[in-house]
Parts: structure tokens; sequence; C-alpha cells
């Protein structure tokens, strides 16, 4: 998959591309904004995008996420507090919550490269919180 | 007609009870006062010969409500019976509360011919009514500003404990990323798996951190749900079919104190088993968590192919685990049955921690 990571933390955008790439995908850019990442879709729609919520200009992430789901860009939510998603996951696929662990992050790459490419048949890793998932646990 | 009123004796009993009471006639120029009770010269200050001939609204003031006045007005106007409240004044222009009671008296035609008044001063009850709104008043606008003094306090704690989550998270990843930096830089395989190694602990207290705050109650934490995510992760990753991971969990909650000691066992306890179950013909890892006569138990067990782990890595698990043990005041046990390695970890759950939703 070509992927575009939207992250403010440099460090952390570096490993991830890291990651992505070890997993066999190619990272076609990084971007710290809703804007910088909007510019990176402009030049070439990626085949998806891992999106987190506080970026650079606040918490664009959001909107931005709602901007790729009407372009058909399937995403994930990559963020430290996946409980500030509105209920909808605006559009996208589901959320990994920060800290992720390398097998973690590894598992949900290929869960979520499989969904894309049209095989579903796997089962999501913990690591990745579905959309459809993101319901209230039942209490025991 | 004076006369013909001291001779009844209902006009005895009118002029001798305590209440005070007057007698009207509307049929005479503004509705004078035409009899007035000794109780009501009392109450009022007034003398007989002050009150009969006049009307009396003498009895009202500048605090007296007029819309109290009209409705009177109104009332003895369409001959009808009114009750009232009102703020009257004495001679000496003290005022009391006037539970007043007025009654048109008919002749046998129907016809008003005078109107019955009593009154009752209540300033008492009033008083004591006010001073009781007074006080209440004040007790539900000092708990108005004590709630919103108290919410705007847990507001501002809420955002700050969120915030301080936010920043321990972030401060982890980045933790977690500096040392795969590192490992992924450099080329020596020792020290690339003496990185791994440290990344591995680091990232077992990230899952901690990320648990602890997925459920709303931040002062209990699931090790079962820990270890399922821990395991299925670390068995996920390996994408060998040969390495088989079962599981039997039920919800066990412990402090959050205790979540990161308990994790790091955990941690220890399945990456062993997945270590040496890296070996040529894989096998089956098995964990339980689950409570048992007041306990809570965690059990490893696993078929894999004893694999000697290096030493240095054997020797810092070791210390881990007895370090975690001694915290929680847990015992592990180890034995081997036949290939069978099976590792349990037991110790008190505090009960009222341990009740599910």
């Amino acid at each position: 998959m070509k992927v575009i990571i939207v992250e403010d933390e440099m460090l952390l955008a570096m490993e991830l591309e890291h990651e992505i790439q070890a997993a066999g995908h190619a990272v076609v850019g990084i971007a710290a904004t809703k804007e910088q990442a909007l510019e990176l879709v402009r030049a070439g729609p990626p085949e998806f995008a891992f999106v987190d919520i506080h970026l650079q200009d606040g918490p664009t992430g959001i909107d931005l996420g709602r901007q790729l789901a009407k372009q058909g860009i399937p995403y994930v939510f990559v963020s430290g507090n996946i409980k500030k998603l509105p209920a909808d996951f605006a559009g996208a696929i589901g959320a990994i919550e920060k800290p992720y662990t390398m097998n973690g992050m590894a598992n949900a790459i290929a869960y979520l490269s499989d969904l894309v490419g049209g095989d579903d048949s796997g089962l999501p890793p913990a690591s990745l919180v579905l959309a459809a998932d993101a319901l209230p646990p039942p209490r025991y | 007609m004076a006369s013909h009123v001291r001779e009844d004796p209902f006009a005895a009993a009118f002029k001798a009870t305590r209440m005070p009471m007057i007698v009207t006639d509307p049929n005479q120029q503004d509705n004078p006062i035409i009899f007035c009770n000794e109780a009501f010269e009392r109450l009022t200050g007034y003398s007989n010969e002050e009150l009969v001939g006049f009307n009396c609204r003498l009895m009202q003031g500048p605090e007296t409500d007029p819309d109290t006045v009209t409705s009177i007005r109104e009332a003895v106007a369409d001959g009808r019976d009114v009750a009232v409240d009102i703020l009257n004044y004495r001679k000496d222009g003290n005022t009391f509360w006037n539970a007043l009671f007025i009654s048109p008296v008919r002749d046998e035609d129907g016809r008003i011919v005078y109107f019955f008044s009593s009154q009752l001063d209540f300033s008492n009850v009033k008083g004591k009514e006010a001073e009781l709104a007074a006080a209440r008043h004040k007790a539900e606008e000092a708990v108005a500003k004590r709630t919103s003094d108290l919410q705007a306090s847990l507001a501002a704690r809420s955002l700050l404990v969120h915030e301080v989550d936010h920043r321990v998270k972030n401060n982890l990843l980045t933790m977690a990323s500096i040392v795969k930096m590192q490992a992924r830089l450099t080329q020596d395989a020792g020290q690339r798996q003496a990185l791994m190694s440290v990344l591995n602990r680091i990232e077992a207290i990230s899952t901690v951190q990320r648990k602890l705050f997925t459920t709303d109650d931040v002062a209990r934490f699931d090790i079962a749900e820990f270890a399922r995510e821990l395991a299925t992760d670390l068995v996920g990753a390996l994408r060998r079919d040969d390495v088989v991971l079962t599981l039997d969990l039920s919800p066990v909650y412990v402090p959050a104190v205790k979540a990161s000691p308990l994790s790091l066992i955990v941690n220890e306890l399945v990456g062993d088993a997945v270590l040496r179950g890296l070996g040529e013909c894989g096998g089956e890892i098995h964990i339980v968590v689950k409570r048992r006569n007041g306990h809570f138990l965690i059990r490893v067990e696993d078929t894999s192919q004893p694999v000697e782990p290096d030493e240095t890595s054997a020797e810092v698990s070791r210390m881990l685990l007895e370090a975690s043990a001694r915290q929680l005041e847990a015992r592990i046990e180890r034995r081997n049955e036949g290939a069978r390695t099976i590792v349990e970890v037991t110790l008190l759950v505090e009960h009222e921690k341990d009740i599910p939703y």
C-alpha cells in the first residue's frame, strides 16, 4: 500500500514509518498538520492513512479524517485518546491506541492491509479498535 | 340598630370574642364601619369612635400590596366572600400581617345589608416564614456556590488527569521509539537483542498505561484483559501456525498500584513460553487467569522445546519476576509434567476490589 502518516511528533512518525515499511508498504509522505496532509492527498491520493487526532494545528485529525473518508481513502486513527473520537469514528476503519506495541502495530497493519485488499477473513487484533466495536463494553 | 345588636345573643358573642371583627354598611357612602368589637380595637389601637363611620382603608399604608386591596374591592363590589393576607397598619404606624376574611350578610330578599369581617394577626407566623425562607435561600445559595466550586475543581482535576495521562502515553511511546531506533541502527546482534528486551518491558508497561484508562474506573485493572492482549499480540506477530495459543480467562480486577508488577510477571511468563515455542517444532501455549478460593491465579503452560536462553536475559527475567513477586507478595511455582512446563502465580486479591460491575 502507498501510505501517508499524519502525526505531529516527528520521532513517533519516523518509527511508525519504519514499522510500515517493515510490513512491506511504502510511506509516501508524513504530515504534521491537517493542511500538510491535504496537500499530500492532492499531490497523489494514498491508498491508506494513519492519522493522529491531535496535530500541530490542534485537534484537527477528526476533521481531516472526515475529508479522507469523503474521498474514499481508508484510514485509521492512531491516538492516545480514542475516547475523543465521535461515535461514527469520523469514517475511519478503526483506531490504534497509543502507546501501541511493535507487535500490536505489526498485527494491525497486517490485518488492515488484508482488509483494504479485500480480504476480511482475518480476526482483528487486540491492538485495533474497529469502528463498529466502539460501543461501550457490556457490564459483567 | 345599635340597641338591636346589643340585645341579640349573637351580638353579645360578637362583642366578647377574642377574634377581632367588624361590620360595615355598604348601603352608606363609602361602606363605613358601623360596628367593631374590643378585640378589633386592641388589634388596631383605634377606639370605637375613631373607627365607626370610616372605611377600613384607614388600616392600609405604603407597604400594603395594592393588588390585594384591589382583590378585596372587587369581591366587595361583586358581593363575594374574600379571604386574603394583607399587611395592615395600626394607629401607631406599626404594621401587622392580617389574615382577613370578609363576607356579605344578606336579608331575606337576598340584598346585601352588611359586610362582616374578621381579622387574624399572623405577623408571628409570617415573620418565622420569612426567616425560614431567608435561611433556606441562604443555604441554597451556599450549596449552589459550593457545588459550582466543586464542579469547577473536579473539571480542572479531570482535565489535569487526562493531560498527564496523555503525556505519559506519549512519553512511553517516545521512549519505545528511541529504543527501537537504536535497535534498528545497531550492527551488533547482541546489542540489538538487549535493546529489544528493554523494549519488550517498556511495551508491557505501555500496555498497562493504555488499559488503565480504557476502563472508566481508573482505580481498577483487569489482568485477564491484559494477558489476552499481550499473548494474542505476541503470538499473532510470530505468524506461525505451529505455535498454538489457547486462553482460559475470566476478569480479575486488581488495584491500579498492582497493575505494573503483575503485568511484568505475565509478560515474563508469556514471553518465556513464546520464546521457547520458537524452536523447530513449535508448541502449545495455554494461559489461565482466574480467581480461585479468594486467590488469584495465573497459569502459563506450554509444550515447547526447552531452549537455553542466554545467561543475561535469563537473569534479567528472573530478577524482574522476583522483584514483582516480592512487591505483590505473590508465589511463583514452576514444575514440569512430561513435555509440559507449568508456571503458576498465586496471590491474594482484596475482595472488594474484585467485585465485578
